[in-house]
């Protein structure tokens, strides 16, 4: 099974919909909330989505492949999903 | 509580405010702002409720006011608060200390204000005047 | 201070600044509500509405390209993805805004 992890914001509607894809689909994925989360981590992550030349959230891992915003067809064909 | 006054006294004539504009006014010793939306006359009390600016020097824009001095913003046809301060641009220098210790209490104590609604007054129209009824 | 009369307020400012720009407000409206209701929560919050889905670098130039609307600093990417990156705005001409994927810019073109 590939590792899902993503960076959100409480505040976006995109990144509720991303960790509801997942669940919906019985994939276990990790999650950090940028907004809430302190100054130490914010950086780290901030360094991280610059370097992928990101425009904004979700951003999502799966195992090495990256793909910013709400994507389900994506994460779908990441994962070998399918119908979804 | 300040009770309702029923007595209207004149205030500024209605050329003498563009659709759009507003105008400080002097109601009995009050000071005030009366301004024209699009031909409907509103009258409220003049100074900011975050830190007391003139708010006939702020901008109009349909019936949202907003102030010079912190760009809070209101409405004029009810006076309500409708957002606060915006923060605003200090730059990176580094202050002298004594600058910065004073900008940090000052910070400090404006993380207190809060930016209340505005006192409306009622308004009416008579024989080319807008009329104001300032609480009593 | 009353969440609904900024919101409708907020509306009013966005409207003058976007129209001209070629966008509207989304026609989804349960989603334009969310969406301008975390505004006024962010603007409480940090003084100034902020984009609900980019990131505050807490760093001024940057976080000012992300204040709403932020669709002048993303003109490209916004014209072709025919939306801003959280949907409050669409271009004028969207009927139905869930055929118009949340693509990044360098996203846009892949099939």
């Amino acid at each position: 099974m590939k590792a899902v992890s993503m960076y959100t914001l409480s505040t976006c509607p995109w990144c509720r919909k991303a960790k509801t894809f997942f669940t919906k689909h019985n994939v276990p994925f990790t999650f950090i909330d940028y907004d809430l989360a302190d100054e130490a981590t914010q950086s780290r992550i901030s360094d991280e989505v610059d370097a992928a030349g990101a425009t904004g959230f979700p951003y999502v891992k799966i195992d090495d492949e990256v793909i910013t915003g709400y994507q389900p067809a994506r994460y779908a064909q990441a994962l070998g999903i399918q119908g979804a | 509580m300040s009770a309702v006054s029923d007595k209207f006294v004149r205030a500024i004539r209605t050329d003498e405010i563009a659709p759009g504009g507003m105008k400080a006014v002097d109601l009995e010793g009050k000071e005030s702002v009366v301004c024209n939306c699009d031909g409907t006359y509103y009258a409220f009390e003049r100074r900011c409720e975050h830190m007391n600016a003139p708010l006939d020097l702020g901008t109009l824009d349909g019936n949202y006011l907003t102030c010079p001095m912190h760009c809070a913003q209101f409405d004029v046809t009810t006076g309500e608060a409708l957002s606060g301060p915006v923060p605003p641009d200090l730059g990176h220098d580094t202050l002298p200390p004594v600058v910065g210790a004073y900008m940090q209490n000052v910070g400090m104590l404006m993380s207190h204000v809060r930016t209340e609604s505005v006192r409306t007054y009622r308004t009416k129209l008579e024989g080319g005047w807008v009329e104001v009824a300032p609480l009593g | 201070m009353n969440a609904e009369s900024r919101k409708k307020a907020l509306q009013h400012f966005f409207e003058k600044v976007v129209g001209p720009l070629g966008f509207k407000f989304t026609p989804d409206v349960e989603l334009k509500e969310f969406l301008l209701d975390q505004e006024v929560i962010l603007e409480a919050k940090h003084g100034t509405p902020f984009c609900p889905c980019q990131p505050l670098r807490h760093d001024r130039a940057r976080d000012m390209k992300m204040v709403c609307p932020c669709i002048p600093f993303h003109r490209a990417h916004f014209d072709a993805i025919k939306r801003c990156w959280c949907g409050l705005f669409v271009h004028q001409d969207v009927v139905d805004p869930d055929t118009l994927p949340q693509l990044d810019q360098k996203d846009v073109g892949r099939e």
